[in-house]
């Protein structure tokens, strides 16, 4: 990741800890909204945040989220030390999804999450192969502003 | 009858008194909105510009040095005789009887007392259930409004979202509460009745279960007035109702609705009446959780959301008198009793609701005017601002103890970022450089 001024902070993700899964996302979303952004952008940046949140928590693997807030700019970075993705492009399939039984029964796992992260972010980029983890970065461009 | 004067209200209703506080940290702990600090180890402060009357910090005070003002005139029970007065009741009071009272004796019972009107509270509860469903129906179809909707009944719930979840004050319908519409129609039916009374001689009373639907009548937090003119506790009058149903001599039918309208004291009570996606939440933190849930988008399969911040519902209301959990089982017995459909006519609300008798002032405004936009010279303090913050909390303990007069280190680090708390109040902090003889 290039070299951003701005504030950052870490939230390290526990996997299958659905009980405290959502919670980095919150950190973020209060953060944000306290710095003083447009609800619409903290919304957009939590909703990628919740979803790419998810996924480590589903897919196994702890990890680490990277928050960068800068002025026009915010970028989340998740590293994790899960399986990988074996297809990135079927990944960013909507309805495609490699969630276990268990997952689906609490609701999650609809195969929505990457294409969600896609629509909302500016940018995303996966950096992911089978065995070695996965590497998202999504960056948020701040547009809404007088 | 006389022109009264307008009590001299506080802007908020929650006070402590400083001769009881002995400046523990509970209160500070339980506030939500981190509105309390214990400064010089003594007394308890609340910031006015954060609190929103929830009242968590009386229920959480073992001392009961934390109340809530209300009007003065009502000590005793007595009603004020200087102007006609009509009144209406929370479904709180309705179940605050054990069996064998009927919500029809305790309307008689406030008759009694000297009301001059009663107006059933519980039937305009079931109009309101149509007019949400009809809301509902009108902008699902036309798809122009933020779902899920939020329901506008609990005032502790409006203020928080007005305060820290501004953007979701849009999914609040604007609609009337049915407390507002009937001292509306109170106001009306009274004038129809009584030939030569004068509307600004009559009062409309409210009898409430909880402090914070006194805020929203004397300062409403959005735009537009209040048709309610005081709200009395419900455990200021009790013991007088009490008396007076016991000597209840009259015949006369003032309760009219069934069992949905009563069952609005207890939490999933509103969406009991409503065909259609709900839920019901109840408890602070669990509406703050929720509300964030809202924020995120992750609810918008869903149609209505009941919040309410007092734990069972209005029932657990700090004014309140019977236990939370009898009383709900008295309202369960109740709505068994009056049946658990809705007795109001469709068509007529349908008719009602067309005319625009439901609708009030549209809550987006906040009083303060527009959400404030940021610049991005804001944005860039800001950012530097929580910069210093983390760096400030990164020599904190985090034990969230509490001990530094702040609720928790987060909390403190911002307090010592805005110059309102040194590093020495932190006691962890302040024994470690006495060992080291080190200064902070």
């Amino acid at each position: 990741m290039p070299h951003m001024p701005g504030l950052r902070k870490h939230f390290h993700i526990k996997a299958r800890d659905f009980a405290k899964a959502g919670e980095s996302s919150l950190a973020v979303q209060s953060l944000l909204k306290s710095i003083g952004f447009d609800p619409g952008l903290v919304r957009r940046v939590s909703i990628c945040a919740y979803e790419a949140e998810m996924n480590v928590v589903m897919h196994g693997g702890d990890g680490v989220l990277t928050l960068t807030v800068a002025p026009r700019k915010i970028i989340l970075d998740f590293k994790d030390e899960g399986p990988g993705i074996e297809n990135v492009e079927l990944a960013l399939q909507e309805g495609y999804s490699t969630a276990t039984p268990e997952c689906r029964e609490m609701g999650f796992g609809a195969g929505m999450g990457l294409p969600n992260i896609k629509k909302n972010a500016d940018s995303l980029e996966i950096h992911s192969e089978k065995g070695n983890g996965t590497h998202l970065e999504i960056s948020i461009t701040v547009r809404e502003m007088s | 009858m006389t022109e009264s004067k307008p009590l001299q209200e506080p802007i908020h209703y929650v006070h402590v008194d400083e001769k009881i506080c002995n400046g523990c940290v509970l209160c500070m702990k339980a506030c939500p909105v981190k509105a309390i600090r214990v400064r010089e180890g003594k007394v308890a402060r609340i910031d006015d510009a954060k609190c929103i009357d929830c009242g968590e910090c009386m229920r959480i005070c073992p001392r009961s040095a934390i109340k809530a003002l209300m009007g003065t005139k009502h000590k005793g029970g007595s009603v004020p005789r200087d102007y006609f007065t009509a009144v209406s009741a929370s479904t709180a009071l309705l179940a605050q009887f054990d069996e064998g009272i009927l919500p029809n004796d305790i309307l008689l019972g406030l008759k009694r007392m000297g009301f001059s009107y009663v107006h059933d509270q519980t039937y305009t509860n079931e109009m309101f259930n149509v007019a949400i469903e009809l809301f509902i129906k009108e902008h699902r179809e036309k798809d122009d409004a933020v779902f899920p909707l939020i329901s506008p009944i609990c005032p502790v719930v409006v203020k928080l979202i007005a305060h820290r979840f501004p953007s979701l004050l849009k999914n609040i319908p604007p609609l009337l509460t049915s407390r507002e519409i009937v001292a509306r129609e109170s106001k009306q039916r009274f004038v129809a009745r009584y030939y030569g009374c004068e509307e600004e001689n009559i009062k409309v009373v409210h009898i409430t279960p909880c402090p914070s639907k006194m805020i929203c009548i004397k300062e409403p937090i959005f735009q537009g007035s209040s048709y309610i003119d005081e709200a009395i506790a419900i455990s200021s009058i009790y013991e007088t109702l009490k008396k007076n149903i016991q000597s209840v001599d009259e015949d006369i039918v003032l309760h009219h609705a069934g069992g949905i309208g009563l069952g609005w004291g207890m939490s999933g009570g509103e969406i009991a009446g409503l065909d259609l996606n709900c839920l019901a939440i109840s408890g602070l933190q669990e509406t703050i959780k929720y509300l964030e849930k809202v924020e995120m988008g992750l609810l918008s399969h869903i149609d209505y959301i009941e919040f309410r911040t007092c734990p069972v519902g209005c029932l657990g209301g700090p004014y309140t008198v019977v236990d939370k959990y009898r009383a709900r089982h008295n309202l369960r017995k109740l709505i068994r009793m009056f049946g658990e459909e809705k007795r109001v006519k469709y068509d007529y609300v349908k008719k009602l609701y067309d005319k625009g008798w439901f609708h009030g002032v549209s809550p987006t405004l906040p009083m303060n005017g527009p959400l404030k936009q940021s610049s991005i010279s804001d944005i860039s303090a800001a950012i530097e601002k929580q910069k210093k913050v983390q760096q400030v909390l990164k020599c904190l303990p985090r034990k969230e103890c509490g001990v530094c007069g702040s609720p928790d280190c987060p909390t403190f680090a911002e307090d010592v970022v805005e110059g309102k708390a040194i590093l020495k109040d932190c006691i962890f902090l302040r024994n470690a450089t006495e060992k080291n003889g080190k200064t902070i």
